[in-house]
């Protein structure tokens, strides 16, 4: 049984390859003028450029964070290239312009954008290295007044939104990552559902790392007006690297007055090779602002990539009746490290929030739950229930929990579970003796632990997270 | 140090330390002189310490509470209604001193039971091995402190395969105001002994001072002890404690802990399962109104496999009261087949007051049972409903149900009269009108 079950954690990934795309690279290294180079490069106003430096300057004052339970060499900001783009090209017209190269490159990612766009109805905004190459479905979007670019576009045709809401939810000095984000995002996606619409189609967006040795720096920001929803989705696939690349997005999602964000994601970037080389660090800070009377804003994520994932995506409950959910399931192997977790703040009143985590280690790696609940004095009937559960398989792992619970209001009602279990020689025995092969079994017994995640997700991801889980896991059990 | 904040307190103590040898023991004069280094080597912790993220205790230092003198006017009607009738053995400290007079032990053949100095000679070589070898100091300033101050000290060696039938009562009391006191308890459970141990901290005024107390318990392959701690100093002290228990192959601990006094208090309770087929049974009540701030950390230790631990924490907050815990547990590497339980449960009384709790996992072992669960907040409502409709008014349900959410833990406590002190306790906090 174990030799069946390592080959199967053993598959290489599946996605390194390198495009050969001439990089408009920046030189290494952070200072005020590779700011104001990216800032030229882009043509940006100068208030996005005040923002840039106010968080340069704000970076500066700051010291990297030690406090969390991952561990890697310490990074060199000045060996960093903090600008990448594809060479300008005359605008697109049709999807013929898309240079052939870049196509190939998502036909072998599997998703050849239009086919998929037109089979699952699903929106890209292509981003390829830091700078939007193409969008389609945009049309049908404006139709019903749905902005939906790259950031950088929308500086240009919206700057009034941006400079509303850019770094409201996640200001400049928030933390050190973030305002190294802030100081040099080269682009992301931006999102504005105007009052009352529903978004007819799930929107999504390609995330991909292609230059070496280039940080990857996202903006994303979403704004549903009052009584809007929407449903976002991000996957990420990076190619095989061996020096680790740093990626450090910052998400805002704005939510006023009956409106309804939910946030997919689906993480399999480049993890290391099996002895732990190599592999991206996923350090990104992700916020939702809950600001109106019955908001809603949901976060479910699958996170099985990267050699370090270190994020909180986060709900801050303003507005009254606000509601915020958590659903994540974390998988690390070989020497991946994972501190993933939510940070559920309840301002509001009659405020509810729902923690679902499902960790799962294998092989030599750690993953941790950190979570803070925190009811504020004026949250009034604030309610929380939160569940986190871990998986350990081979005893080379761990798995850690660090819930915070802070109550200061004595009407909320703060609940906290978690467990930890493996997957049993008794439960495989059972499995084999209905006919069922040990690979099989495990994948199953996975789904099943995980199973309060993924009928979170949006259908065609649901597809994607449950096969991507039994080949990350190939192997590991015995 | 001179510009830290901290200097008055600190500095006032290491000033009032002589390395004067009570006893001509030379390793517990290195002891002593190895902890007055560390403390000079550390700082009081601040809220920036993920340990004391909840507990501001910088009014304490700079307090220029000095050491305490013994004290010996205290007579014995003084403090007789403290004593327990079930515990022939009883050690009384006042102020962290050994007071002989007070004290009462009825069968010292049993079991070696007395003030530590007083047979530093006689069993030096358990002593060394054992006494401030469970609690390190390393990092924890607090402990640095006591051991360097360490003179007095309550000593309880179990011999091997004896069962002390009645308990153990250790009593610290408190009368001077704006003092330091440092107790200090040693307990040794030899191979297969059994023991309840009372360690009870109290008052007679109710003024300011600080009570720095370090506690070790040692067990051997197959002992048990069963560990009542009740901290009820006056609401104006602070007391910070650390606990150190270390169990070897199959021994038991049980552990019941009170909070309800002081102004600021702090319990650390550390337990080492060391070796294999370990148990341990840890449960606390925090009982707080008004401006009070409990603090408690635990940390479980599960070294080697086989081990046990079951762990209940209740706080139930009045007032603008603080509760604060930190319940980690720990599972080593190959410590395959441990069962772990943690459950911390929380009522908030009144809207002022406020809980933050964190129980921790981190396990490193894949064959494990490990499970916490954390709760904040009332009284259930179906459950004051339900009274109601048997008649009782909704103010007499909310009595009930606080008293009985509280006296779950005062149940496990085996001394009766003990129990009935500590009912009463409760029930008298818990009652609103």
């Amino acid at each position: 049984m174990s030799a069946v079950l390592q080959s199967l954690v053993n598959q290489p990934y599946k996605h390194g390859f390198v495009t050969d795309i001439e990089s408009d690279i920046a030189p290494k290294g952070l200072s005020e003028e590779i700011i104001r180079l990216i800032s030229a490069k882009k043509n940006e106003p100068e208030w996005l450029l005040a923002f840039r430096l106010k968080a340069y300057q704000h970076w500066l004052t700051m010291t990297e964070p030690e406090w969390q339970n991952v561990r890697y060499p310490k990074i060199d900001f000045q060996d960093i290239s903090y600008y990448s783009a594809p060479k300008p090209k005359k605008k697109l017209a049709s999807m013929d312009e898309v240079d052939p190269e870049l196509l190939r490159t998502f036909e072998k990612l599997g998703v050849p954008m239009h086919e998929r766009a037109a089979l699952a109805g699903v929106a890209v905004d292509v981003i390829f290295d830091s700078v939007s190459v193409t969008t389609t479905y945009k049309q049908k979007l404006a139709e019903v007044g749905i902005i939906f670019c790259s950031i950088s576009e929308a500086v240009h045709t919206h700057p009034e939104l941006i400079q509303k809401y850019l770094g409201t939810v996640v200001p400049v000095g928030d933390n050190y990552f973030a305002a190294l984000n802030s100081a040099v995002f080269t682009d992301g996606s931006f999102c504005f559902i105007p009052k009352g619409v529903k978004c007819p189609m799930d929107l999504s967006t390609y995330f991909r790392i292609n230059t070496e040795g280039s940080g990857q720096f996202e903006r994303t920001l979403i704004i549903a007006e009052e009584g809007a929803s929407v449903s976002y989705l991000e996957g990420c696939t990076a190619p095989r690297f061996d020096t680790n690349q740093l990626h450090a997005a910052v998400v805002e999602l704005v939510a006023l007055d009956n409106a309804d964000i939910k946030y997919s994601t689906v993480q399999n970037w480049y993890a290391g090779d099996e002895k732990g080389i190599g592999g991206i660090y996923n350090f990104v800070t992700k916020r939702g602002l809950a600001k109106g009377i019955n908001s809603r804003i949901s976060w479910t994520q699958v996170e099985t990539g990267s050699a370090i994932t270190w994020k909180y995506p986060s709900c801050i409950l303003r507005g009254e009746n606000s509601v915020g959910e958590f659903y994540s399931v974390a998988v690390t192997n070989n020497y991946q490290q994972a501190d993933t977790g939510t940070k559920m703040i309840h301002i509001g009143k009659n405020t509810r929030s729902t923690i679902i985590s499902k960790g799962i280690s294998a092989g030599h790696s750690n993953s941790s739950y950190r979570g803070l609940v925190r009811v504020a004095p004026t949250a009034e009937g604030a309610r929380n229930y939160s569940q986190c559960d871990s998986m350990l398989i081979g005893d080379q792992c761990g798995a850690h929990t660090f819930p915070y619970i802070q109550v200061h209001n004595n009407s909320a009602q703060v609940e906290h579970e978690a467990s930890t279990s493996k997957i049993g020689e008794d439960q495989l025995f059972y499995f084999s003796q209905r006919g069922i092969g040990a690979e099989e079994a495990v994948s199953m017994i996975i789904n099943g632990f995980c199973k309060d995640v993924f009928q979170q997700l949006p259908m065609e991801f649901a597809v994607e997270a449950t096969k991507l889980l039994s080949f990350k896991l190939e192997g590991s059990v015995g | 140090m001179t510009e830290s904040p901290h200097a008055d307190y600190l500095a006032g103590l290491l000033r009032s330390w002589s390395e004067k040898p009570t006893r001509p023991l030379s390793w517990l004069n290195e002891l002593r002189a190895e902890a007055i280094d560390r403390v000079s080597k550390q700082a009081f912790p601040t809220k920036r310490d993920e340990e004391w993220r909840f507990t501001d205790i910088s009014t304490l230092t700079h307090l220029p509470y000095l050491p305490s003198r013994p004290e010996t006017s205290l007579q014995l009607q003084d403090i007789d209604h403290l004593f327990l009738p079930e515990a022939k053995n009883r050690l009384v400290f006042v102020d962290g001193h050994f007071h002989q007079q007070l004290s009462s032990l009825k069968n010292p053949d049993e079991l070696i039971i007395g003030n530590l100095p007083d047979f530093s000679a006689s069993h030096s070589s358990i002593l060394e091995s054992h006494l401030g070898q469970h609690a390190a100091f390393d990092h924890n300033i607090f402990t640095a402190l006591n051991t360097a101050f360490l003179r007095d000290s309550a000593l309880l060696i179990i011999p091997k395969n004896t069962t002390v039938a009645d308990p153990v009562h250790l009593l610290f009391i408190a009368i001077q105001p704006e003092v330091t006191s440092y107790p200090r308890c040693l307990l040794i459970g030899e191979m297969g002994s059994s023991v309840t141990l009372v360690e009870e901290y109290a008052t007679l005024a109710q003024s300011a001072y600080i009570t720095n107390s370090v506690t070790e318990i040692a067990l051997a392959a197959n002992a048990h002890a069963n560990h009542v701690r009740i901290q009820r100093e006056s609401k104006q002290a602070f007391h910070l404690a650390n606990c150190s228990v270390a169990l070897d192959h199959a021994s038991r601990y049980q552990s019941t802990s009170l909070s309800l006094g002081s102004q600021i208090s702090r319990y650390n309770l550390d337990i080492r399962l060391a070796e294999e087929a370990a148990e341990c049974s840890v449960d606390g009540l925090t009982l707080i109104s008004n401006r009070q701030l409990a603090d408690t950390h635990t940390c479980i230790d599960h070294v080697k496999p086989n081990g046990t631990s079951h762990q209940q924490h209740k706080c139930i907050v009045d007032g603008a009261a603080h509760a604060v815990f930190n319940g980690k547990i720990i599972v080593r590497p190959h410590a395959q087949r441990t069962n772990s339980s943690q459950s911390s449960r929380n009522l908030l009384l009144s809207k002022t007051a406020q809980i933050d709790t964190k129980p921790q996992l981190e396990i490193f072992a894949d064959d494990v049972k490990c499970a916490h669960g954390a709760t904040v907040g009332q009284l259930d409502p179906e459950e004051i409903f339900y009274l109601k409709s048997r008649g009782l008014s909704e103010v007499a349900a909310r009595n009930l149900l606080t008293y009985a959410f509280g006296a779950e833990i005062i149940s496990r406590i085996s001394i009766p009269s003990l129990k009935q002190q500590l009912e009463q306790i409760v029930l008298n906090q818990t009652q609103s009108n």
